[in-house]
């Protein structure tokens, strides 16, 4: 290295620590600015005054064992002769509320896993839900028309309609049974419960008095998307 | 056993050499590669008749140079078919002077270094050579040369490097190399590295108005082994004078020390954060509650 | 289940697993996609272009000369798809050593990414090289002096890593459990060995520049250059993941059936790490352009503005964006921000390889159209396994097994 080089090196490392100075204070402000920011801090507090109320979501919704539950809160279960009982879920019945009518699939029609089956209407609202499995609908259940007895009921004589079924085992592979569907109802509460704590505590643990529809609680003006979100329809 | 006059004379002229060739050993014994093979090009001896180029193509079994001085008129570079060209450039004063271009066979050769299969290889005595049954044609010798010397077969389906090997397999029989041999007017003297530094400072401190005061190759990309002296700027002749004086394989030393570090460093260090972050869950899961348990502990 | 319908799951295996459930009529048909006919034909003129290279040699076929030896295949194909698969071992690394279990949905995307990023590279590299079946040498020869040796049998056991980690979902589609259950439980060591491996390359193809300083511009050049790639491959990583899991929960929703991801959270949560890795590589690009001493060469001529180019539009502005975006909960902008970013990493494996490369030479390196067109091809069929792939194997749903354990 001639001298001349041997001295250009002094205001090239000078510069270096300068640049990793300028660089450290604004990489301060940097972190704090890209680590700000809300909506995180308002889900952590939902949880908390959950679990502070002492109710866990286990007990808030129940899905028995032998039925297959589907992530949008219909179930199928098979039936025997060939046939697939199809309904909606606990969670889905209180979500929902009473409604002015449950439209069905007419028999011989194709339902098809994760596609709207089911239409329930009330006033101008609509909310429709997704059949659990492949099919064609050979029969539905005339008690549907007696209001309730899906609200009741809903894993018994709540059925909806029964399917023929053309890809069970595949389509049983997409849906939760046993601990996973007491997991998904889990999960299921614990999003509403991060929605609004302190009156959902109240309203559920009430437990056995009638009320309308969770959605309807949560929001008035939009309780059919809120399904809908749920529902995944 | 009789001696024969010529016999003694040689041997006299070969104990004198040694005698002076210890006493440059003495002097250039520290040179990179002292004793490597390395061929002196004096540019003001070199006429331009291109017998080198000949030479080259007949021992490497290479197609003829193309004959006549109209090719002298314009500047070419190596290629596959000729490893070594000869150039004509003007000089300030008016005439032409003439430069050889050929790998220059680095003491620290960069095209060896940079070879993954050791297909271009060192030999100990000197010559980078190229043994095209290892070579698998990546051309990282063409990226890493400075002097820009190999060159590909891009026209072959099955393409090898090309340039010159310093005639390798005529040292090992202890001939000079082709060029060499046949150059009628001593442009290019071939010998050891350290006895030809020393004769190449000795012409140009020997003729001090005449020589450029550098002997190109001395330093340049830490040391080549064919050495240059001119009396015109080197620039002039097509040699890069842009070539670090540093080796060029010792740029790399330290970048080739990072895999071996991150090989025994990361392990712990990455299980050390694992073990962390899992305690921290651990801990976290504990003390959320009922709610914790379902949280299985994948490992 | 009964025994019927067992057996009814039997037969119908090829046309379950392959088929998608489909008959075959009925599969061949949904194939008509106006995108599946724009593959079909880059592949069809793409794949006898490479068989041709093959037959008539490199320089039939490419631009690539004596002072430019390396071009698109190697400058793109295998740097740049490299670069772009280092997904892989970020996420794996999120999930599986830092803990980050929120991520735990896009893990196995981000390896299939690097796993086919790795095959489609090492593709390019194979019509690269001038003599591909001589690559066993680098396992008989002590070439240990060249970075590229290093390279090579990195980038080797790399592969190796990635596939044992694909194999999972592969043998959780086969149904194959004894095959499964092994490799899940040896999943840690395999990431702690991928983010390894993965950082000995990445920074090991910078490296490779590192012997020819007089041949790469001042302003790229830099001893430290294998910090620079090796930090690039992270950016690349959390980018390309942003990109991929985008387009994938668009065009895969059936995928998604099942199985709830909260991908702008996820999005929201990379976009911050990719802003300050981001901040910092600005940074560290300039310590490198002082320490070289080439601060003049900025702003100077076509590739002093050219960098300023990179840098401020593709490195400090989707750091900026992925610093708005983030804070502000806006996944579209960290979106956008991870495309710039993506690009801004092909650019500056561009640059190096190409761009920069033999500045001095008058007469510029420009790919052949033979070059780009087996380049398309080998990006299309990289896209076309991983929609294979992501249609019939457990990588962006659960595996049955894990659904029903939780």
């Amino acid at each position: 290295m001639t001298g001349h080089e041997f001295l250009s090196t002094y205001p090239a490392k000078l510069l270096e620590y300068t640049l990793g100075v300028g660089y450290l204070l604004l990489f301060i402000p940097f972190w704090r600015y890209v680590r700000g920011g809300q909506a995180v801090r308002v889900a952590a507090t939902a949880r908390r005054a959950v679990r502070a109320a002492g109710a866990t979501a286990t007990s808030w919704f129940t899905v028995p064992d032998g039925v297959l539950l589907h992530p949008g809160h219909t179930w199928a279960r098979p039936a025997g002769d060939g046939l697939v009982e199809v309904g909606l879920d606990d969670f889905a019945a209180r979500l929902l509320g009473p409604v002015e009518r449950m439209g069905l699939p007419p028999p011989g029609s194709a339902v098809a896993q994760g596609s709207p089956a089911l239409l329930a209407r009330d006033g101008d609202k609509l909310v429709p839900l997704v059949s659990p499995v492949d099919g064609t609908v050979a029969e539905v259940n005339p008690a549907v028309e007696r209001e309730g007895a899906w609200q009741e009921e809903p894993y018994g004589a709540g059925w909806l309609f029964k399917v023929r079924p053309t890809r069970l085992p595949s389509n049983a592979r997409q849906l939760f049974s046993g601990a996973a569907a007491r997991r998904w109802l889990e999960q299921a509460g614990e999003s509403l419960a991060a929605r609004a704590a302190p009156r959902l505590g109240a309203v559920l643990q009430d437990g056995g008095a009638p009320v309308p529809g969770i959605a309807r609680e949560l929001s008035p003006e939009r309780w059919d998307e809120l399904c809908r979100e749920y529902f995944r329809s | 056993m009789k001696m024969r006059r010529r016999t003694f004379l040689k041997l006299a002229g070969a104990a004198g050499a040694a005698a002076a060739g210890t006493q440059a050993r003495a002097a250039f014994g520290d040179a990179a590669g002292a004793g490597e093979s390395s061929v002196l090009v004096d540019t003001t001896l070199c006429v331009g008749c291109r017998a080198c180029e000949a030479a080259c193509a007949e021992a490497n079994r290479l197609p003829e140079p193309p004959a006549g001085d109209r090719v002298l008129d314009q500047v070419r570079k190596t290629s596959p078919t000729s490893l070594t060209v000869v150039n004509r450039f003007e000089a300030p004063d008016g005439g032409p002077r003439f430069a050889k271009r050929q790998c220059m066979h680095c003491v620290e050769p960069a095209c060896a270094s940079a070879c993954p299969v050791r297909a271009l290889d060192k030999l100990p005595n000197g010559p980078v050579t190229y043994h095209p049954e290892r070579c698998m044609g990546c051309r990282y010798c063409l990226v890493a040369c400075p002097f820009e010397i190999p060159k590909y077969e891009y026209a072959k389906a099955v393409p090898t490097v090309k340039k010159c090997t310093f005639c390798a397999a005529r040292q090992a029989q202890g001939l000079a190399p082709a060029c060499t041999s046949v150059c009628p007017s001593g442009a290019l003297t071939f010998g050891k590295r350290g006895a030809l530094l020393e004769e190449a400072k000795r012409r140009v401190y020997g003729s001090p108005g005449k020589y450029v005061h550098h002997v190109y190759g001395e330093h340049e990309a830490g040391g080549t082994n064919w050495l240059y002296i001119s009396d015109v700027d080197f620039s002039r002749l097509d040699l890069k004078v842009t070539v670090a004086d540093a080796s060029y394989p010792q740029l790399v030393k330290g970048a080739l020390g990072v895999p071996p570090f991150v090989m025994t460093l990361w392990p712990p260090l990455l299980m050390g954060i694992y073990a962390f972050s899992h305690r921290k869950r651990e801990v976290a899961s504990r003390e959320g509650g009922k709610q914790g348990g379902g949280e299985a502990s994948h490992d | 289940m009964t025994s019927a319908v067992a057996a009814e799951a039997r037969g119908s295996w090829f046309q379950e697993k392959i088929l998608l459930g489909m008959r075959p009529g009925e599969y061949l048909r949904s194939l008509l996609t106006p995108f599946n006919g724009v593959a079909a034909f880059i592949c069809m003129v793409g794949v006898p272009l490479l068989l041709y290279r093959f037959y008539a040699g490199l320089g039939a076929t490419t631009n690539l000369s004596q002072t430019q030896p390396w071009g698109v295949w190697i400058g793109f194909d295998m740097m740049t798809g490299i670069a772009l698969a280092a997904g892989g071992f970020t996420i794996g690394a999120a999930v599986e050593i830092f803990g980050l279990e929120e991520y735990h949905a896009i893990e196995r995307p981000a390896i299939l990414t690097g796993f086919l990023g790795y095959l489609m590279a090492v593709v390019g590299l194979i019509a690269d090289l001038g003599k591909p079946w001589n690559m066993v040498q680098i396992f008989a020869q002590n070439g240990t002096r060249s970075v590229l040796f290093e390279v090579a049998w990195c980038v080797v056991c790399y592969t190796l890593v990635l596939s044992l980690e694909f194999a999972v979902p592969f043998f959780e589609w086969l149904g194959l459990r004894r095959l499964y259950q092994p490799l899940r439980k040896i999943l840690l060591a395999l990431t702690v060995l991928s983010v390894m491996f993965s950082s000995m390359h990445q920074s090991a193809l910078g490296s490779l520049f590192i012997i020819a300083p007089g041949k790469l511009h001042p302003l790229w050049w830099s001893p430290w250059i294998f910090a620079f790639f090796f930090i690039t491959a992270v950016i690349a990583g959390i980018s390309m993941v942003i990109v991929e899991s985008s387009i994938s929960h668009r065009i895969f929703a059936s995928q998604l059936r099942g199985h709830h991801v909260d991908a702008d959270a996820l999005t929201i949560g990379l976009g911050k790490a990719g802003a300050v890795v981001l901040f910092a590589y600005f940074f560290l690009k300039l310590q490198g352009v002082i320490d070289n001493h080439a601060w003049g060469y900025i702003g100077q001529g076509f590739l002093g503005k050219w960098w300023l180019v990179e840098m401020l539009g593709f490195v400090l502005l989707p750091s900026l964006l992925y610093a708005w975006g983030a804070r502000h909960r806006r996944a579209d902008v960290v979106r956008v921000a991870g495309v710039i970013a993506v690009l801004g990493i092909i650019l500056n494996r561009v640059n190096v390889s190409m761009v920069a490369w033999d500045y001095e030479n008058p007469d510029h390196y420009l790919p052949s159209w033979m070059e780009l067109w087996v380049s398309l091809t080998l990006v299309t069929i990289g896209v076309l396994a991983f929609r294979w792939i992501v249609l019939r194997m457990p990588v962006l749903r659960e595996p049955a097994d894990l659904a029903a354990e939780h």
